[in-house]
């Protein structure tokens, strides 16, 4: 790149005549043409045009911003705005707007949006501020409370106890029956299969019901063989009947681990074992806690007992506040929390019991929970109140999502049976895990929840608001980016914003486009001004964009709709030629004075790859220069498809494209099909041979054939060196002509007159 | 041209086919190409064969036999002829029993049937030419360029084969990877015990010549004769005459110097995979930073590959040579402490041995991935994510080593341009075709093996080294190849030099060579020729097909030749009898065709066969002309997708042939559908059931065609 030599080598005739062009395209070349006194000229005569449109111009985000006040107020349409965060947003702009530009409307609409804001983050219960509530007061009765729930408890369990021992008697026969049913399999198995199907009804397991009913059945419709029923009733019908055992003593006997089932029922243990993983996925029974390391089961009944929940839900919420106080208060909800604690999960082993004694002490609890709640919620400034109630909501929706997923589906069969690979989930682990998911539940809801309502945020902030350390709230914040939960929206002092996908309403749309319009005009109007306070050659580029901001502006404003009708229309309509205008004369200005451009000769460019050059150009200016100064024409009946040329072309600008004209295979001359290579002339006599009709309609396929296509030349890339001319093997001289056009004056005319 | 008239010999199969022999003999022997008709019974033994030859010789070798299928009889019908000096070039066969009488129920269809291939066969047997064996003797030299364990196992086998041997190597020893490798799985050698017999042979090999630190630049030339361009030992850039080479250009190992995460190419204790094997083989364990001894690696799979960035697939080695490494440690240092971080570990073959060895011997496996890797008081950092325990765990080992992709050979890409072997997407050599031309590349007279296919285990290496040398002998054949010159033939003054041929020829055989006189002046044409060595030739015909002025035609199947097969073979077709014309080729779809038959399954007699080499042989031209004598659908019959066996493209290249035909018979007021290719697979005989019942409904359906309702070439009268 840096090879010193180029002035020893030669730039071929070709390639300086384009880049000749290009330079003269670029208006490179004519800078040392145009004096200095041509260019002020130009410039006067910039300044005068525009000077009539500029008052108008200018008087425009003005005029179109009172109109718009006035629809906003009508309409009230702040009240359909909710988003924080658009609405920050909105005010940061037309903060800077007012600031750098005197627009009165623009002040009133700020102050509309500032009381909007404010009225949103107002807490709703704030109006009793004065009553502070005394939380010692509130928590006194807790552990007394907590103490009568233990009780009450207590008293549950011997119920259950007694229950069980009656039960007991009942399970005794249901063995020995099984045990009769059993001897008789043997002997006379639809005999055995009568008796057990009694047992079943006593078992109320409906699954061995239906086993025994359907076994049954195919029996007697010849169904199934004797041997293959004979199976049945060993294996399929038997573990039913040990599932519907199972079930009975969980019903009536309490929360059992698989060992003491095992006792209870005379069952092998690893039978029990195996017919109990069946019976969690049919959801049956479910773990409710452990028993030193081995796991309790207890029936899922279809409806938890509302006083249990009510206890979940206070315990979640006991412990949030604990997190909020401090000293003796915060002593005292430990101690009782733990008892709670422990209570919760009696109850939970427990299953079905009689809620009525328990429903007024949990009653008075819950209303201390609440109050505390209320108290800390009071006492703590605005934005720590508003985060405790979201930690507090957010928990109990993480929580009964938690409950949901794990509890009925994963997790007890992996600590009761085994994964893949053999292994077996130790249930402390399972517990540990449990945990350390609902911890990560709890603060991913909780970011979620405050990034909802408060608006975009970034990991630090995020960090800052929840207490969360920042590096576990950027791991939330991957998960959640990766589950789309949420997306990115900008960034705010380098850090990356993270957002919940939002539709923003219509209204929010319209104050976030006006506030965005705003502020872009104010800054474009200033700096106009300044510009044409003194114009030099070297604002101009400036000029023009300043002035396509209004243009660009003014477009938008057109689809602002309040109530249905455009704001300021008529406005809009009277100003959209002046503005247009006024951004014409700038680019024509532009065109002509080309001194802010660098001095380039010819020889710089020896190196230059024209493809590249182009697709810069194009990109910088939005247009790109005609290139090519040549056409090259192409002849149908003399191409062979052959792609010769695609290959030959230096600068990828002759490609053969997947179309065959067919309708010109019936124009070519007898003396054109008699030149062609042999077979492709009877090729074409063929198909006119066969055509009972003439198409017309080019054909179009679907990827390149060889030996078949039309050739197209892209003419801004052909720098016109004949090369797929010279190579082409068609008859005579080939399917290619190149036609030199020398008309560049025109061209140039052309871009100056801000054509192209 | 006045045509030649061949006689007809007519095989009953032992009496044994359901067809009507008198009315073919008397429709045949009025037939105007025809000069004798003999009807026999069993043409596949002695006295058959006797027959034949009898035949043959009388009538200046031509002969169009109608019996079972040729792809069962032609080969004991050469090899008897060629026993009796008698050339069997010019001899034609018609498949009367799988294609038509074990097919079709009615007699009298089935003879129709029948009657009309014949008469196909014997207007292309009117225009055959004799050729006669072609001999070229050529030099009995191999190249191979790679001198790693396929490189040196490929020499010694074609030295036994009697080939002298050029080896380059690029390093200033043999031996490749294989050289550094503590441990061969599974067999429990080393590297250099692996190579140290091998090593020897070659120096004892008087045929065998080694260049060591050599480069080769580029390749000239074709089959028998190639010439190497490389710079010698010695700096100087030499020639190399040579008949075929073989790549053994092995695989190179990924320097993840990219992935900054690694540290590696910064921090010395960050090594690859075949760092930490050559510093096993070459002597003591050590920490390259400070010389200290090592108590803890960490080894990381999966570098590189499997990443959409690098390398996308698995590179099948690495975690196979890790556990060899590890366990090489663990062997010599019992105490140390070896940890695998992995994706998953794939370890093929009896590989599955090593990896319980090393569960028990106690390595680490850890599933996740490599976070971070700092330095932090001179000592290696490094966090790990276990994706299992769903936890970041922190180690400082001694060594982090990283097991790298595994990547094609440097410079395949620019040895591609100069010698015509086709390059996979993960740039690896691309094989012929996967499951009956491995080693073989796009390109005659070149094979690859080893790594430069893809990763290879050593004793995959070897295998394939071996089987190489067998392809290659298989093509030189010592340095006489005498074969019978069947394939294309150019004729240069037709040329016109538009280079279909060379941009499609499966093979690359044709070549371009420019003729222009004085390339500078801006006025001159740029003129090329091609070239053709027809015994480099595959003989598929898809030059022929695109040749736009039958320059370049096979000699045994030329245009005239098949238009008048096509002529002959629909003669009858009209729209009371409407024909489906089925073009099939010699591979895939005449062995599904033959499966048909011998499985007795039936299909609609309204069908005629013509058969050709490739597909890709069928040019619009000839599809076209098989409507224009009365075809009412016309399909070809091919190998199924990438499963061409000329190389890959004849069959798309038919596609291409059969789209544009349909688009423009639907433009000139034809029915599309009058013409399909449908794919075949000799283990489905069903499929070509179904296509031809398709066609063949197609040609009901769509009624008589303009040709027969004589509307076409009136489309002035129509379109006005």
């Amino acid at each position: 790149m840096t090879e010193p030599a180029a002035a020893g080598r030669e730039m071929a005739p070709k390639r300086r005549r384009m880049m000749d062009m290009i330079m003269v395209l670029g208006g490179l070349k004519e800078e040392s043409a145009i004096p200095l006194s041509r260019v002020n000229e130009e410039l006067e005569l910039l300044k005068e045009q525009v000077a009539p449109l500029t008052e108008e111009i200018f008087a425009f985000p003005m005029k179109y911003f009172d109109e718009f006040l006035e629809a906003v107020e009508k309409a009230s349409l702040l009240e359909g705005v909710s988003d924080r965060g658009i609405l920050k947003e909105a005010i940061d702009n037309l903060e800077e707007a007012v600031e750098k530009g005197d627009i009165e409307s623009l002040q009133g609409l700020l102050d509309l949006l500032r009381t909007r804001l404010d009225s949103l983050t107002k807490k709703p219960g704030q109006e009793d501020e004065g009553e502070e509530v005394d939380l010692k007061e509130v928590l006194a009765p807790l552990p007394a409370l907590v103490d009568q729930i233990s009780v009450i408890i207590g008293k549950y369990e011997e119920n259950a106890a007694e229950d069980a021992k009656t039960a007991e008697q009942d399970l005794k026969d249901l063995q020995q029956g099984m045990e009769e049913g059993k001897d008789l399999l043997k002997e006379d198995p639809d005999e055995a299969l009568a008796r057990l199907q009694k047992l079943g009804t006593k078992t109320r397991y409906g699954n061995f019901l239906r086993t025994a009913a359907q076994v049954k059945r195919a029996k007697r419709e010849e169904r199934v063989d004797e041997e293959r029923f004979d199976y049945l009733l060993r294996h399929n019908i038997m573990v039913e009947l040990y599932r519907g055992v199972v079930y009975f003593v969980l019903t009536h006997m309490g929360s059992k681990t698989v060992v003491e089932l095992a006792d209870l029922t005379g069952i092998e243990a690893d039978v029990l074992q195996r017919s109990i993983v069946s019976m969690i996925q049919r959801a049956d029974i479910e773990m409710v806690g452990l028993d030193e390391n081995a796991p309790v089961f207890a029936r899922v009944f279809d409806t938890v007992p509302e006083t249990t929940m009510v206890m979940k839900r206070t315990v979640q919420q006991l412990r949030a506040v604990s997190r909020s106080v401090e000293g003796k208060n915060r002593e005292l909800i430990a101690s009782s929390l733990q008892q709670l604690e422990e209570s919760l999960e009696r109850l939970q082993k427990l299953g079905q019991y009689d809620e009525t004694e328990l429903a007024e002490v949990l009653g008075q609890t819950r209303e201390i929970a609440d109050n505390a709640t209320e108290g800390i919620l009071t006492k703590s400034s605005d934005a720590e109140a508003e985060d405790l109630r979201l930690l507090v909501s957010a928990g109990l929706e993480a929580f009964a999502r938690f409950r949901l997923k794990i509890a009925l589906e994963k997790g007890p069969n992996l600590v009761e049976g085994t994964n893949v690979y053999g292994e077996k989930l130790d249930p402390k682990k399972y517990e540990q895990i449990m945990d350390s998911y609902l911890n990560n539940e709890l603060e991913r809801g909780t970011m979620l929840i405050l990034i909802r309502d408060l608006g975009a945020m970034s990991a630090e902030t995020l960090a800052e608001k929840t207490g969360i350390p920042q590096d576990r709230v950027f791991r939330h914040l991957l998960r959640m980016k990766r589950d789309e939960l949420l997306t990115l929206a900008g960034e705010e002092h380098g850090y990356v914003l993270y957002d919940v996908p939002r539709t923003p309403t219509k209204a929010e749309v319209t104050v976030r486009t006006a506030s965005d319009q705003a502020a872009l005009l104010v800054t474009a109007k200033n700096e106009i001004e300044t510009i044409l306070q003194d114009l030099k050659p070297e604002d101009i580029g400036n000029l023009a964009n300043s002035l396509e901001t209004f243009s660009k502006a003014r477009d938008k404003m057109e689809k602002i709709e309040i109530g249905g009708t455009v704001v300021a229309e008529s406005l809009l309509d009277t100003v959209e030629d002046k503005v247009k205008s006024a951004v014409v004369m700038a680019y024509r200005t532009r065109a002509k004075i080309p001194s802010t451009r660098p001095k380039v000769t010819i020889e710089d460019l020896l190196d230059v790859d024209v493809p590249s050059v182009l697709e810069e150009y194009r990109s910088q200016m939005g247009y790109a220069p005609i290139l090519g100064f040549g056409t090259v024409k192409w002849e149908q009946s003399k191409c062979l498809g052959c792609k010769s040329c695609e290959i030959a072309c230096p600068e990828d600008a002759i490609t053969l494209k997947p179309v065959i004209d067919v309708p010109s295979f019936f124009e070519f001359s007898d003396e054109a099909l008699e030149k062609l290579p042999v077979n492709r002339g009877l090729f074409y006599r063929t198909v006119r041979g066969l055509a009972s009709q003439k198409p017309t309609e080019k054909v179009v396929l679907n990827e390149d054939k060889p030996g078949f296509g039309t050739v197209e030349v892209d003419l801004w890339l052909c720098v016109a060196c004949r090369t797929c001319v010279r190579r082409c093997p068609g008859p005579d001289d080939g399917a290619l002509e190149l036609e030199l056009k020398w008309s560049l004056p025109e061209v140039v005319k052309q871009i100056k007159a801000g054509v192209l | 041209m006045s045509e030649n008239r061949s006689p007809v010999l007519l095989c009953t199969c032992g009496d044994t086919l359901s067809l009507d022999y008198e009315l073919l003999n008397k429709e045949l022997s009025q037939y105007e190409g025809v000069k004798s008709v003999t009807v026999h019974g069993t043409v596949c033994q002695r006295e058959g064969l006797e027959a034949i030859k009898h035949l043959v010789q009388e009538n200046d070798g031509r002969l169009v036999i109608a019996a079972c299928t040729s792809q069962k009889i032609q080969m004991r019908i050469d090899n008897f002829l060629k026993e009796e000096g008698v050339d069997s070039s010019q001899v034609q066969y018609v498949n009367i029993r799988e294609h038509s009488a074990w097919v079709h129920d009615d007699v009298g269809d089935a003879t129709e049937k029948s009657l009309a291939m014949i008469k196909g066969a014997v207007r292309l047997a009117s225009l055959s030419e004799p050729f006669l064996d072609e001999t070229k003797e050529i030099a009995s030299h191999v190249t191979v360029v790679g001198g790693g364990i396929a490189g040196i196992e490929s020499a010694l086998s074609l030295s036994n084969l009697g080939y002298h041997v050029t080896l380059l190597e690029k390093e200033d020893e043999l031996g490749g990877h294989v050289k550094h490798l503590p441990v061969v799985a599974p067999t429990g050698k080393s590297g250099k015990e692996v190579l140290s017999g091998r090593l020897e042979s070659i120096d004892r090999d008087d045929n065998i010549e080694v260049h060591k630190n050599t480069t080769v630049r580029f390749f000239d030339g074709e089959m028998g004769n190639f010439t190497v361009h490389f710079v010698d030992t010695d700096g100087t850039e030499k020639d190399l005459e040579t008949s075929g080479i073989v790549l053994a250009n092995g695989f190179s190992e990924f320097k993840p110097t990219a992935m900054e995460e690694y540290r590696y190419g910064r921090n010395p204790d960050v090594l690859t995979q075949f760092e930490l094997s050559c510093m096993l083989s070459d002597g003591e364990l050590h920490r390259p930073s400070d010389d200290e001894p090592v108590k803890e690696i960490i080894m990381v799979q999966c570098v590189g590959s499997r990443s959409e960035d690098y390398k996308r697939d698995c590179s099948k080695l690495c975690c196979t040579f890790a556990i060899d490494n590890a366990l090489e440690v663990l062997k010599r240092h019992p105490e140390a402490r070896v940890r695998i971080v992995y994706m998953d570990i794939r370890v093929p073959f009896e590989n599955e041995m090593i990896y319980k060895e090393s569960r028990e011997k106690g390595v680490d496996y850890i599933r996740g991935r490599v976070s971070r890797v700092w330095e932090e008081n001179g000592e290696t950092h490094v966090k790990v994510y276990d994706s299992l325990l769903d936890k970041y765990l922190e180690f400082a080992p001694d060594l982090l080593v990283l097991s790298s992709a595994i990547l094609p050979a440097e410079g395949l890409n620019e040895l591609s341009e100069t010698l015509g072997f086709d390059i996979e997407d993960d740039g690896h050599v691309k094989e012929l075709y996967g499951k009956l031309r491995r080693l073989e590349t796009r390109r005659r007279g070149v094979i690859a093996v080893g790594g430069v296919t893809r990763p290879q285990f050593v004793f995959e290496a070897v295998t394939d080294a071996q089987a190489g040398a067998l392809v290659i002998h298989n093509e030189l054949q010592e340095g006489q190849i005498e074969k019978l010159a069947r394939g294309a033939v150019l004729n240069v003054e037709d040329c016109v030099g538009c280079s279909l041929c060379a941009q499609q020829c499966p093979r690359g055989v044709p070549l371009m060579i420019e003729e222009t006189e004085n390339p500078e002046d801006e006025d001159e044409k740029l003129e090329f020729k091609a070239a053709i060595d027809t015994l480099n030739c595959h003989a598929c015909g898809v030059c022929q097909s695109l040749c736009p002025s039958a320059a370049t035609q096979l000699n045994f199947l030329t245009n005239e030749q098949l238009w008048a097969q096509i002529e002959g073979t629909l003669e009858g077709a009209g729209p009371d009898n409407p024909i489906t014309l089925c073009f099939h080729c010699e591979e895939c779809a005449v062995s599904t065709m033959d499966i048909v038959g011998t499985r007795k399954m039936k299909y609609p007699a309204n069908t005629r066969f013509i058969p050709v080499p490739c597909a890709g042989r069928v040019s619009i031209i000839d599809i076209l002309k098989g409507f224009e004598h009365g075809a009412s659908t016309v399909m070809i019959a091919s190998c199924e997708t990438d499963r061409c066996h000329m190389g890959g493209t004849g069959n798309e290249i038919a596609q291409a042939q059969i789209d544009v035909a349909r688009d423009i018979l639907s433009a000139i007021g034809w029915k599309g559908e009058r013409v399909d290719m449908f794919r075949m697979y000799s283990a489905e005989p069903d499929r070509f059931i179904t296509a031809i019942q398709e066609m063949v409904k197609r040609a009901k359906e769509l009624g008589p065609t303009p040709v027969h309702q004589g509307t076409a070439g009136k489309w002035m009268e129509v379109s006005r």
